[in-house]
């Protein structure tokens, strides 16, 4: 008899064919992985301890400006006077005294500022984010963007071929974020690429792809071969998520399945349809092994990244019988692209951010995860210094380089990461027409980055296992950087 | 524009078109010929030639394996292509499938006739694009090309060497291609898969009575009546602007009826869905769907039916007029101007937002383009970008100082923002300075001076008014607006992934209608629909088509089973939004201005082109699925907040079909023809057989509902193709 797919999937657990074996593998797609590289950090034995990443996109393009502020007065370094100067007369100035403070050991112990969404809201169910740099759960990667190479002003000035391809494109840019790649169009992201590489040691016996996405198969979640399992969020309990209805036993109603999934193997050659069944197949195969009734016990906001959080840390607490060792995750949150009504919109949006993220850290500590399980943020690009417009239609324009945080208890928080600026710290000079800003002549300030995506993402790679020996893959341009690791990670 | 068909299948036809040509267009026969590739003595492996030493004629042997390389060229034999005189190589696309299960779309070089019915094709064994790779030498691989949305043979050709064990696919792995389901009527279009699928384009959808008419009075004939079909058949809905505040009688606390009737999405949203079950005006509707999806504007702004109603006005009212005009219009809609900020665009403070978006997204895109679509490259082998900063900066000051009309305009009230009527120009808020307009070839007044006699607001305004005229027509008239606008329109309407042949096509008749009008979209449209590769019986190409995306693939079963309320007595209200929402599309609340779907999105781990995918995953296929089982079997049920009635599908007309044969034959039969294009494979019918018999056969309508049920989740059907 024709082993088809489904016949494999029910028999998950017996004893399987080598055909079965091959068509597992290519479903997680790591046939090539295994022909390409055998072994790894995990070597032949599976990780003793669990990892995960969770990547939170903000979309739109978070304005970092009014995210990491100078709380000081020092002029060498861009004080609060400086961000004041370009920002005040319209009005997209935060007032000092509502910043969150926080010491940075790696500028002499100067203050700076998070956006006071950070801290307690109105509303709000827990701290926020904002105690946990001085606990050292979170650091601030400053001034990180998509870079072919490294570029002075001059550089990006005189030599046009240097540049990232459509700076300041929505689309270019959440991409170049993605796939950590700033120069070609790529079709596979960074974390499906970290999955391509290490899948096939850490987690041997999967029940589930290793990446799962909250907000669909977005870039990140692509590798060459690595496909994600797209969740719907919380309420949703996850048995629920990829379940089918309409099938009660019957013996009509079994016909009616058995027929529904043999359509899926019928594609005369088509490509689309291929590409159709290939998703309704594989989301039929998940749902038989995502039938967990886990829960969690912190509290989560009811809020669209909230119930996208909640609905990981139930996968993570289902890791065990998914036989899940490493993890990647993506989540988003939307609206980000503050052109006017920057004011009220942005503090709305990283107040919900940041109770969301509290509440998974919380989460992660209550399983005993807490250093297992680093987030981290991303976004389109950070928004111009100079503001548009005035008032409460206040807000800013597409940029480039932006501070990211990442949050965990494997993070070496309470600090600074990245290359320094002309200015001798990881922070840039708020000036524009100044040393970091990529306009000249009408200049607004979209400063050109000093550390790049990859040595970002590179770092947070590291911990989670990948090798060395596999960042030029996963990292194609990282050769061309000083730093592969930013350090910001405990081992 | 006229086809070149075989002569034979129009003898019988033209008698009669004779006979009716006071009121029906002639409609040629649509199925093209399918193209072969010649192959070796064996049978199975291609005949090629290197084409450095290829002597112009047709070999006898080919060489057996070729060397991939960018710069290796390669020589096919073709037969079976019957070109227009427009048709070149660019109307063909190579595929090479290696043992990997890799597929590598060529580089195509020359297309030569070489003796009647035969070409010599050239190509590259090298993948322009390079999403996956390139083709490795690992011994025999697959080729096969596709012209007009119809696949070659299938021949083995070696890469490196020979050898390797490559299937060639067997006949039950290749889509029918021979049924042309002509019904006997020798007058209007008997083609019945094509009319299907020109209803899916054209349409929301192939309902029974269009289907008829197309039948009766031919596509042109058709055409011709919906561009001139009074639209829209049901009223718009008028809800009242939003004050700074709801009334107190009518805000969502007091009155959530009023507020919803009024203050929210709702109202536009229903009415959407009942025009599109309903409509008489499909083309209109379908047309102005599609420059929404283009030219987007979003409830995600502003939740509110009044502006998003007057920007629809905008496009249903621009669908078949001049590009340039809707432009114009769309630059200065009060909803565009709120959503990409250009109403709070000052002097002082100009913001980017829309002189980006109109340049990347409605009119020129990214890159330089060849008049085909494809991207123009320099001398490096790389895409040429079509503007800068410095462009955006420019334009930027041209678009300051509009703003809402809030006093002097027919809509203007108190307290109330005008989403109505154009934005108009506060002077003092316009930059005056000059500006330099986009550069490209066959650019004209590409300088904006400083206004040099602007003392009065009556200056000011004329110098701005014609400063956005003159900028708009800088943009309009950048030759890269033809193929851009032409290859979304065809993407939204007929297919993902068009050849460049077709996309050259449109936009030819974008550059010019035929009486030297540029951005003619009554004639774009014709063209689209009309093209040879948008019509046929059958269409056989690998990437032919494209998914229905979730409103259509309500729309498209609403139309077919035509929608009623859940009661199955009166007509739906068309409270469909929040279930295509949960399918990742609601209804004119795009999530960004880049649509609920990016136009370049690749599916995941190949190099397929195909928008709709980007809403397609695990999560959304499952709901997919669930959403057709209760649509299909229960019906959506009413509820008191927005949907009143609820919504089922009456498939009353096709339950004689299933009472009449107890083996279920008849009713798959007629379900194939309705929704299939006739196209369903002995597989899918075998499947679904199995599955109506096992329902009794006393209760014929779940035998119905149980096979458009199955068709309806499968991928075959839900690829419109």
């Amino acid at each position: 008899m024709k082993q088809t797919r489904r016949d494999f999937l029910r028999n998950t657990g017996c004893g399987l064919t080598m055909t079965a074996m091959a068509t597992q593998l290519q479903h997680f797609g790591m046939l090539n992985t295994m022909a390409q590289k055998a072994g790894s950090k995990f070597g032949s034995a599976v990780p003793s301890d669990y990892r995960a990443l969770v990547c939170i996109f903000m979309f739109g393009g978070n304005d970092g400006n009014n995210t990491v502020i100078p709380n000081h007065s020092d002029a060498n370094v861009s004080g609060y006077p400086a961000y004041a100067a370009g920002r005040s007369a319209q009005g997209l100035a935060l007032a000092q005294n509502t910043l969150l403070p926080v010491s940075v050991p790696r500028i002499g112990g100067l203050s700076y500022g998070l956006h006071p969404g950070f801290g307690t809201v109105t509303g709000g169910i827990n701290p926020g984010l904002h105690p946990l740099w001085a606990q050292g759960k979170m650091g601030v990667v400053t001034n990180v963007g998509p870079l072919v190479r490294p570029l002075t002003r001059a550089e990006y000035q005189n030599n046009p071929d240097w540049r990232p391809r459509q700076l300041f494109s929505h689309s270019d840019q959440t991409n170049a974020h993605q796939s950590a790649r700033a120069d070609v169009v790529m079709l596979s992201g960074w974390g499906g690429r970290i999955s391509d590489r290490t899948t096939i040691s850490a987690n041997p016996d999967r029940l589930v792809p290793t990446v799962s996405s909250l907000g669909g198969a977005r870039l990140f979640t692509v590798g060459e071969n690595t496909q994600p399992v797209s969740l719907g969020a919380a309420p949703t309990p996850l048995s629920g998520i990829l379940a089918l209805t309409g099938y009660n036993g019957t013996p009509v109603a079994n016909a009616r399945l058995a027929a529904l999934e043999t359509q899926l193997d019928i594609e005369q050659g088509h490509d689309l349809v291929h590409a159709s069944n290939e998703v309704h197949r594989e989301a039929i195969r998940i749902s038989r092994s995502l039938n967990d009734t886990v829960e969690v016990t912190v509290a989560f906001p009811n809020t669209e990244l909230g119930n996208q959080l909640k609905q990981v840390a139930r996968m993570i607490k289902a890791r065990n019988t998914l036989h899940m060792n490493r993890q990647i995750f993506f989540c988003s949150i939307d609206g980000f692209d503050t052109h006017t009504g920057q004011i009220a919109g942005q503090g709305a949006l990283l107040g919900r951010m940041s109770q969301a993220m509290r509440s998974f850290y919380d989460e992660m500590t209550a399983q005993g995860l807490a250093d297992k399980v680093t987030q981290f943020t991303m976004t389109d690009f950070n928004r111009t210094f100079n503001p548009g417009g005035s008032g409460t239609n206040v807000g800013s324009d597409h940029a480039w380089a932006n501070h990211q945080f990442i949050v965990g208890g494997g993070v070496l928080g309470g600090d600074f990461y990245g290359m320094n600026t002309s200015n001798g710290t990881p922070f840039p000079t708020l000036v524009q027409n100044g040393p970091d800003d990529a306009d000249s002549g009408v200049a607004r300030g979209r400063w050109i980055p000093t550390t790049s995506v990859e040595q970002y993402a590179g770092t947070l790679a590291s911990w989670y296992g990948l090798e060395a020996a596999d960042m030029p893959f996963v990292f194609p341009n990282m050769v061309n950087f000083p730093m592969m690791n930013l350090g910001f990670m405990a081992s | 524009m006229k086809f070149v068909f075989r002569k034979s299948y129009l003898v019988p036809l033209v008698i009669a078109l004779l006979a009716l040509s006071a009121f029906a267009q002639e409609d040629p026969n649509p199925d093209s010929p399918t193209p072969s590739l010649l192959s070796s003595h064996d049978r199975t492996r291609i005949l090629a030639v290197n084409t450095r030493g290829w002597d112009g004629g047709i070999p006898s042997t080919g060489t057996a394996a070729f060397r991939p390389s960018a710069t290796n060229s390669v020589t096919v034999f073709v037969s079976n292509l019957d070109l227009m005189s427009s048709e070149g190589v660019n109307s063909i696309q190579v595929y090479l499938t290696q043992r990997s299960g890799k597929v590598f779309e060529l580089q195509t070089e020359q297309l030569i006739e070489v003796a009647k019915n035969v070409h010599a094709l050239q190509f590259r064994i090298y993948d322009p694009a390079g999403y996956r790779g390139q083709p490795v030498p690992d011994g025999d691989s697959l080729i096969n090309i596709t012209w007009r949305g119809l696949t070659s043979n299938s021949l083995k050709i070696g890469i490196g060497s020979t050898g390797g064990g490559i299937k060639l696919p067997t006949a039950s792995d290749i889509a029918p291609s021979g049924k042309r389901n002509q019904s006997a009527e020798l007058v209007g279009y008997q083609y019945a898969g094509d009319r299907v699928r020109f209803l899916e384009q054209a349409a929301f959808g192939p309902s029974s009575s269009e289907d008829l008419r197309i039948r009766r009075i031919g596509l042109r004939t058709w055409l011709a009546d919906q561009f001139d079909k009074p639209y829209p058949t049901f009223a718009y809905p008028n809800p009242a602007q939003m004050p700074t505040a709801p009334p107190a009688n009518c805000s969502l606390t007091t009155n959530p009826t009023c507020y919803r009737e009024n203050y929210t999405m709702i109202p536009l949203q229903k009415w959407f869905f009942t025009e599109a079950f309903y409509g008489n005006s499909q083309l209109r509707h379908k047309t102005a769907w599609a420059l929404g999806e283009i030219l987007v504007t979003s409830g995600v702004a502003i939740q509110q039916s009044s502006h998003a109603i007057a920007y629809h006005k905008i496009l249903s009212e621009g669908a078949f007029g001049n590009y340039r005009q809707l432009l114009g219009n769309v630059t200065l809609s009060p909803t565009m101007g709120q959503y990409l900020d250009m109403a709070r665009s000052t002097k002082s403070n100009p913001n980017e937002n829309y002189p980006r978006e109109i340049l990347q997204l409605f009119s020129i895109g990214l890159f330089m383009l060849n008049q085909d679509g494809t991207q123009q490259l320099d001398q490096q082998g790389h895409a040429i970008d079509s503007y800068n900063q410095a462009n955006i900066n420019e334009l930027s000051k041209v678009f300051t100082g509009w703003t809402f009309c809030n006093f002097t305009c027919a809509n203007s009230g108190n307290g109330i923002i005008n989403y109505k009527d154009p934005m108009v120009l506060v002077p003092g808020n316009h930059d005056l300075g000059a500006k330099t307009l986009l550069n490209y070839p066959g650019a004209q007044n590409t300088v904006i001076p400083a206004c040099a006699s602007c003392s009065s607001d009556e200056e000011i305004k004329d110098y701005a008014n014609n400063s956005l005229q003159q900028a708009l027509n800088n943009i309009f008239n950048h030759p890269n607006v033809g193929p851009f606008i032409g290859k979304l329109l065809i993407q939204h309407l007929v297919t993902s992934d068009p050849s460049p042949a077709y996309v050259g096509r449109v936009a030819a008749v974008f550059n010019d209608n035929g009486s030297g009008v540029r951005g003619d979209l009554k004639s774009v449209i014709k063209t689209i629909l009309l093209d040879p590769e948008a019509r046929g019986n059958i269409k056989t190409a690998p990437r032919y088509g494209k998914l229905r995306e979730p409103v259509q693939l309500i729309t498209g079963l609403g139309r077919i089973f035509p929608a009623k309320d859940y009661f199955g007595e009166i007509r739906s209200e068309g409270a469909m939004a929040s279930y295509a929402a949960n399918l990742g599309q609601d209804p004119f609340n795009s999530p960004t201005v880049f649509n609920y779907f990016s136009a370049q999105f690749i599916v995941p781990g190949t190099s397929i082109l195909a928008p709709e995918f980007d809403l397609m995953n695990t999560g959304n296929a499952i709901k997919r699925t669930n959403f057709l089982h209760t649509l299909i079997f229960e019906g959506l049920a009413a509820n008191a907040t927005d949907s009143l009635r609820g919504t089922s599908l009456d498939v009353s007309e096709f339950i004689p079909a299933a009472q009449a044969d107890p083996t279920g034959n008849q009713l798959l039969d007629l379900l194939n023809v309705r929704m299939m294009h006739g196209a369903m494979v002995q597989a899918q019918k075998d499947a679904i057989l199995t599955a109506i018999q096992a329902v009794p056969e006393n209760n014929p309508t779940l035998r119905t509902r149980t096979a458009i049920y199955l068709i309806a989740a499968s991928s075959q059907y839900q690829i419109q193709r």
